[in-house]
């Protein structure tokens, strides 16, 4: 039988932090690089958090090196706006199809002086910053984000409803925008694939007893993280819906984990980082933090825990939990661990629910031909060795694409699938 | 000296917000400056050609430019300058865009800003030096201390016929710790055995060196280059040495003995035994008292030594689980009591795994305190929690879970290799996030549980991560490009008081015991500054960051 | 009384010169000229009866007598350095900084009453000896240097061997072996530490909360003296730049000081600027830089000896306002310089938890 010659691209999908990883060390070892990212920009999850547990390090100044090397890497072709269509071959002949959305504006011509956002007449919710604040329709996520290029969002941008509407190109100096662009669907050969596609947080209105949804200052874990964000939509100041400060919070471990029926490995130590959060913006404020089984794993992780708790938080055990309105604060009911009934009043109330797979995780199974297991994460083939490799040789799966995981876990994957790759060809 | 000056309009967005023109005028009259032009778009083709036509033209010996941030075009410019034969570290770029255009609408003051920034790059320039592109040759050889599982699959992926893995372990065999366990959680999937093959094939491939009863003496040299020397621990003692290029320290970790612990009874109370012991009896095939019999009843405490050493083990939990279901299979009808504080059971099969593992005979009881004690010929767990103030249970048999403590006696791999031991014990990690398997010296990694206590799944993770790192920085043949903006300590100022040793965190500097000074080592240093600051005498300086190019850039900006 | 003292010292150091304990003493000595007092390296130990341990001046510090002698080459032969308890403070610090080759030393120091200030002493030496053998006598500091009346440290052991004389009979002294090595010299010297030091502790604690208590409230009024910049700048306003006080200091062993070299310098233009800016530019300039600049160098080593103000052509309290300083910087890291060999030095350790207070996360 005739043996291919091996494609020596790689293909990696997804451009948050272990998909960036992945890339860097596959340029490193002078491999091409087709890193596609469905959003309009790269970081994934990690660049919506102010800073990182344990040394509560800068989100920030952690990733835009490593965001800017990507960028200007010349082995590294990135692809935003992009999705896989379709893929045909084995592993080493991999010919995968890609579906590029148009951005709408030119990344060689643009510099990214944001002049064209102002006159633009659209506003809607702003994605990104989980819905706290507004942008246009024509946009970039947020201050700072990779690539420095707005992209026109076709759902609200009115020359999409067949209207006339040319304000952004008006305010371009450049030329950069152009409406002639068009979806595209390019081949690409590539001798491995890495699927490094991220999560998503558990739907909160499923549980509805957390009040989230109905009550105003009941926030997700993501949402707490932008208001905190500098470059968020309040600037980092923590403020209730009406623009108060909060005097007390509750943050809620494990919201999903039964519906789920894992333990998501980060929450309990996101919450502590949360608790540095507010008692480092609002010395005063008094929290809670409501668990189930305290779960910190690792060799710095109870350091952590014991300056977070020195720093002001009580922990309570507690199961049953309800948030329901109380005047202007709410009162949360839970069982304590004798088993009684009992409650605390709060201003604010922070979830931290489950991290589930990417929603375009069974999709993505589905095109690739690759096994998802029974919580639609992809499947991995053999656990006695490292979880990165899938039910198909020469595609791999990283990070939390794979299953829950911190950062440092997702990184290690994101080597060691490079590893694999670079060690089999 | 001939220095051309360019300010780049960046289209509107530099031209609307600063008035170039007086920019231009503000430069011109400075000494040594022969030229100082405006151009709509330097980093665009048309931008490049005109740079380089320009250095052509009037002879340029030093390139500034004014224009964005050296984050966007720095390399751009450059490699303008590279190609036009001028050292591309006689170039500053002035960011008066970032930092002057985009932050001001009052187009005074941003041209005033631009002035200073102009000048004061200007002013830095006349005192850079062209600095050259190192290339030194690399050994793609690996050295591996530790054989257990981490150690085993590191050299498995590296070794091939261009690359010699020294796989050096300190007992009698291979395995490490997992060779005693039959079966790994949460899959139950055979590990013992798994292992075993493994060896095998690591003693069959014909590019790995087993060295075995053999310690590290000598870790000499930097990355791409290490002298390592090694010793038998048994006689005769005969010492080997090889060559190279990185080292992977996957020493793994040891249980925690609780038998100072004087709550636990072990080794004073039959019947009490740690984890490890039940691993190894299950693996013999039967699970007994000492007496022969069957236990009727185990308890599993989790958590022993976790208050001792400050930190959750990560993997105690999930053994305790995987522990009822060796004596599920094994000892059917025993009850089984689990005594845990917290259940750590992250990801996404382990919640699943524990839960399969409840039933009529499994009991898990949540407790603070506990005190194991004899009872004529059962053992007495009194224990304390939240809804109880004392309770008892009498068990035929305890297993004592307790956390992995760091492997000991590596201070001679730590000191020569300079990497660092965190305060647990366990060997520092480069960054916590993004470079976990790395440390700050380069070309020395770590996986497994030398980095901390870990699962096999994650030791195995990260010993693929090394794999990685290895094949993408150490290739057969290719040369090793080391920073160019480096420290250099003058022998002259230096009195040898090795400030600047320690407070190097990537092993650059050493000491010349014949001169009694300090020397950095051009390969390993990265230019991080360190030493400048701390030396107390100004003996060292870094190389395009000279103590005059910065107070030069500084004084003009301050001006 | 004191006599005696110094005789039996003399004695014990010649015994064990003889029986080869030392090859060599370092000891201060009396300058031919009779005006002054310097470390001598004796080794013809007949001349030792000419040396003096405890001479009413520190021309030289000890810390740098045994520098000089030691920092290079080998330690082959085997030298008693007989030094007060900050001398031998100094060794420690510098041995730490890898100035000191500590191979084949036994630093050996004796209670120190004081010395008096240097120019006191070389102006009128047969005054300033008649001064400070009554100061003796009496038990009385008050002529003694400024920072020698609030020394807290006078009787602490930081080296191998120490002898008391506080508390002493007559004609006696204590030999106190501090580490192995003065534990091997009193045995080989067949002398054990027989008897009680109960006496000797005594009068060294009274004496240490006595002077703990005058140094606080020393400290309290200096601060008030030089707290604020203008304060501070009038304090050091004669100061001539001349640098001698850092020359004098043992712990401050830069083969080129930063603050002698090009680094500080600047050119012409620059100076007219500055003088434009600020009306009058005395010159040289930065005095007051150099002395802040000093203390962050070296203050948290500084062993409070007084060398520094007795170098001063123009008598700054340098030593008073330094020492005070010193208390400070080393209090930060609940250090106190040069008391063993074994403490590594704080600017060098660094703990993954340490100064805390310094961080500032977010305002």
């Amino acid at each position: 039988m005739n043996k291919k010659e091996p494609f020596s691209d790689i293909l990696v999908v997804g451009a948050g932090i272990a998909g960036i990883q992945a890339s860097l060390m596959l340029s490193k070892a002078k491999k091409n690089v087709h890193l596609i990212e469905k959003t309009s920009y790269t970081g994934g999850a990690s660049i919506k958090y102010e800073e990182v547990f344990s040394n509560m390090e800068c989100s920030t100044c952690m990733l835009a090196p490593i965001q800017q090397q990507l960028l200007q890497d010349k082995n590294i072709t990135l692809h935003t706006l992009s999705t896989i269509k379709g893929v045909k071959g084995s592993q080493g002949n991999y010919i995968v199809t890609i579906e590029k959305k148009a951005r709408y504006v030119d990344m060689v011509n643009c510099i990214g002086c944001n002049a064209c956002f102002d006159p633009c007449p659209v506003s809607v919710k702003n994605e990104f910053e989980e819905g706290l604040n507004e942008r246009k329709a024509i946009f970039v996520p947020c201050a700072g984000a990779l690539p420095n290029v707005p992209m026109i969002d076709t759902e609200h941008c009115l020359r999409f409803k067949n209207k006339k509407c040319t304000a952004c190109q008006e305010a371009c100096m450049f030329e950069a925008i152009d409406y002639n662009q068009k979806d595209e669907t390019f081949d690409i050969k590539v001798g491995a694939i890495i699927v490094a596609t991220g999560f998503s947080l558990f739907d909160t209105q499923k549980t509805p007893h957390y009040g989230y949804g109905t009550l105003d200052d009941v926030y997700t874990a993501l949402e707490f993280e932008r208001l905190y964000a500098s470059n968020g939509p309040t600037e980092g100041t923590i403020q209730l819906k009406k623009g108060d400060s909060p005097k007390s919070a509750a943050i809620i471990h494990c919201v999903g984990r039964k519906e789920q029926g894992y333990c998501s490995s980060v929450c309990c130590l996101y919450s502590l980082k949360f608790t540095h959060y507010l008692t480092s913006k609002l010395p005063d404020i008094k929290i809670y933090n409501l668990y189930s089984d305290l779960c910190i794993p690792g060799k710095s992780h109870q350091k952590f825990y014991e300056k977070m708790k020195d720093a002001g938080t009580t922990l309570l055990r507690a199961d049953a939990i309800k948030v329901e309105k109380k005047g202007k604060s709410m009162e949360i009911t839970y069982t304590d661990e004798n088993n009684k009934k009992t409650s605390i009043t709060v201003d604010m109330v922070i979830l931290a629910p489950a991290l589930l797979p990417h929603p375009d995780t069974m999709g993505l199974a589905k095109t690739l031909d690759i096994a998802v297991d029974d919580h639609e994460f992809f499947k991995e083939n053999d656990t006695t060795s490292s979880c990165v490799s899938s039910s198909k040789p020469g595609i791999y799966i990283v990070g939390c694409a794979q299953g829950p995981k911190n950062i440092q876990d997702s990184v290690t994957q994101a080597s060691a699938a490079v590893g694999k790759i670079l060690s089999s060809s | 000296m001939k220095i051309g000056v360019y300010i780049c309009e960046c289209g509107p967005n530099i031209a609307e917000k600063v008035d170039i023109d007086e920019v231009i005028k503000a430069v011109k009259p400075l000494d040594n400056v022969a030229v100082v032009e405006r151009f709509k778009l330097l980093c665009s083709q048309d931008g490049k050609q005109f740079l380089a036509d320009q250095i052509k033209k009037h002879e340029l010996t030093h390139l500034v430019v004014a224009a964005c941030s050296p984050r966007e075009h720095q390399q751009t410019f450059m490699d303008v300058c590279e190609q036009e034969g001028l050292n591309p570290y006689l170039f500053q770029l002035a960011n008066i865009r970032e930092q002057c255009a985009w932050i001001t609408d009052d187009k005074k003051e941003a041209t005033k800003k631009a002035i200073r920034l102009t000048k004061a790059a200007v002013a830095r320039v006349q005192y850079h030096t062209p600095l050259e592109k190192q290339q030194i040759e690399s050994n793609p050889d690996v050295l591996v201390i530790g054989g257990g599982i981490a150690g085993i699959q590191a050299s498995l992926q590296l070794a091939g016929p261009e690359r010699t893995i020294h796989l050096v372990e300190k007992t009698s065999s291979l395995g490490g710790l997992s060779q005693y366990y039959e079966k790994t959680f949460p899959d139950m999937k055979p590990c013992a055995s798994f292992i075993k093959g493994l060896i095998e094939t690591v003693k069959n491939n014909p590019h790995i060196n087993v060295y075995t009863n053999t310690e590290i003496e000598e870790i000499l040299g930097f990355f791409g280059n290490f002298e390592i020397t090694v010793k038998q621990t048994t006689t005769p003692e005969a010492t080997a040495a090889f060559e190279v290029g990185a080292v992977v320290v996957a020493t793994g970790a040891t249980p925690f003995n609780p038998e100072h612990i004087s709550k636990y009874g072990y080794q004073k109370i039959e019947n009490v035994i740690t984890a490890l012991d039940f691993e190894q009896m299950n693996l013999s095939g039967k699970i007994t008292l000492k007496n022969g019999k069957p236990p009727k009843s185990v308890a599993i405490i989790h958590c022993v030594g976790r208050e001792e050493k400050g930190y959750c083990s990560q993997i105690c939990c999930m053994y305790s689980i995987k522990f009822i279901r060796y004596l599920q299979k094994k000892v059917p009808s025993t009850k089984i009591t689990n005594f845990y504080t917290d259940l750590c059971i992250p990801g996404k099969s382990q919640q699943h795994f524990y839960e399969q593992s409840l039933g009529n005979h499994v009991d898990f009881i949540r407790m603070s305190d506990l005190q194991i004690t004899k009872q004529s010929d059962k053992i007495q767990i009194t224990y304390s929690n939240e809804k109880d103030a004392s309770k008892k249970l009498s068990v035929d048999m305890v297993i004592l879970s307790p956390v992995l403590e760091p492997t000991q006696g590596l201070s001679s791999i730590i000191e020569s290799t300079r990497i660092s031991q965190g305060e647990k014990g366990f060997l520092t990690e480069e960054h916590e996030k993004i470079a976990p398997v790395s440390t700050s010296t380069e070309g020395v990694f770590i996986a497994g549980c030398s980095h901390g206590p870990k699962s096999i799944e994650e030791t195995m993770s990260q010993a693929e991560a090394v794999t990685g790192h290895i094949l993408t920085s150490l290739i057969p043949g290719q040369k090793i490009e080391p920073e160019v903006k480096v420290s250099h300590i003058s022998e002259s100022f230096c009195i040898g008081c090795k400030t600047c040793l320690n407070v190097c965190c990537y092993g650059a500097i050493t000491f010349d015991d014949l001169k009694k000074v300090s020397v950095v080592n051009e390969v390993i240093c990265r230019g991080c500054g360190n030493c400048v600051a701390a030396c107390p005498s100004g003996a060292i300086t870094l190389k395009h960051f000279t103590h005059n190019q910065v107070y030069h850039e500084v004084k003009e900006a301050v001006q | 009384m004191k006599k005696s003292i110094r005789e039996t010292i003399k004695d014990f150091l010649m015994k064990a010169m003889e029986k080869g304990v030392f090859d060599a003493v370092l000891i201060p000595m009396k300058v031919p000229a009779g005006d002054s007092y310097v470390y001598v390296l004796i080794k013809d130990k007949a001349l030792v009866k000419d040396a003096d341990p405890l001479p009413p001046v520190m021309s030289v510090q000890g810390g740098k007598a045994v520098s000089s002698v030691t920092r290079l080459g080998k330690g082959n032969l085997k030298i008693a350095a007989v030094m007060r308890p900050c001398e031998v403070r100094a060794t420690n610090e510098l041995e730490k900084n890898e100035q000191v080759n500590p191979e084949n030393i036994t630093l050996i120091s004796i209670d120190c009453p004081g010395v008096l200030p240097l120019h006191d002493f070389t102006s009128n030496p047969e005054e300033g000896l008649a001064v400070f053998e009554q100061a003796e006598k009496k038990h009385d500091d008050t002529k003694m240097r400024p920072v020698c009346q609030i020394c807290d440290n006078s009787s602490l052991i930081a080296g191998d061997l120490h002898i008391g004389t506080l508390g002493a009979a007559k004609d006696s002294v204590f030999l106190i072996a501090h580490s192995h090595k003065g534990q091997e010299v009193l045995q080989t010297l067949q002398l054990s530490s027989k008897g009680s030091l109960a006496s000797w502790k005594k009068q060294v604690q009274e004496k240490v909360e006595n002077k703990k208590k005058q140094r606080s409230m020393t400290h309290k009024q200096l601060k008030k003296q030089i707290g604020g910049l203008e304060n501070l700048i009038d304090t050091f306003s004669r100061c001539l730049n001349c640098h001698n006080c850092m020359r004098a200091c043992p712990v401050c062993f830069c083969r080129l000081c930063y603050f002698d070299s090009e680094k500080v310098k600047n050119v012409r233009e620059d100076y007219m600027q500055q003088a434009q800016e600020k009306g009058t530019l005395r010159f040289p300039p930065d005095t007051t830089l150099f002395h802040i600049g000093r203390m962050t160098h070296m203050s948290v080593s500084c062993v409070s000896c007084g060398a520094c103000e007795d170098a001063c052509p123009v008598s700054l309290p340098v030593a008073q306002v330094f020492s005070m300083i010193a208390d400070e910087t080393q209090g930060l890291f609940e250090y106190l310089a040069g008391r063993n060999r074994e403490e590594p030095l704080p600017m060098k350790t660094f703990k993954e938890d340490e100064l805390h207070e310094m961080e500032d996360a977010h305002d």
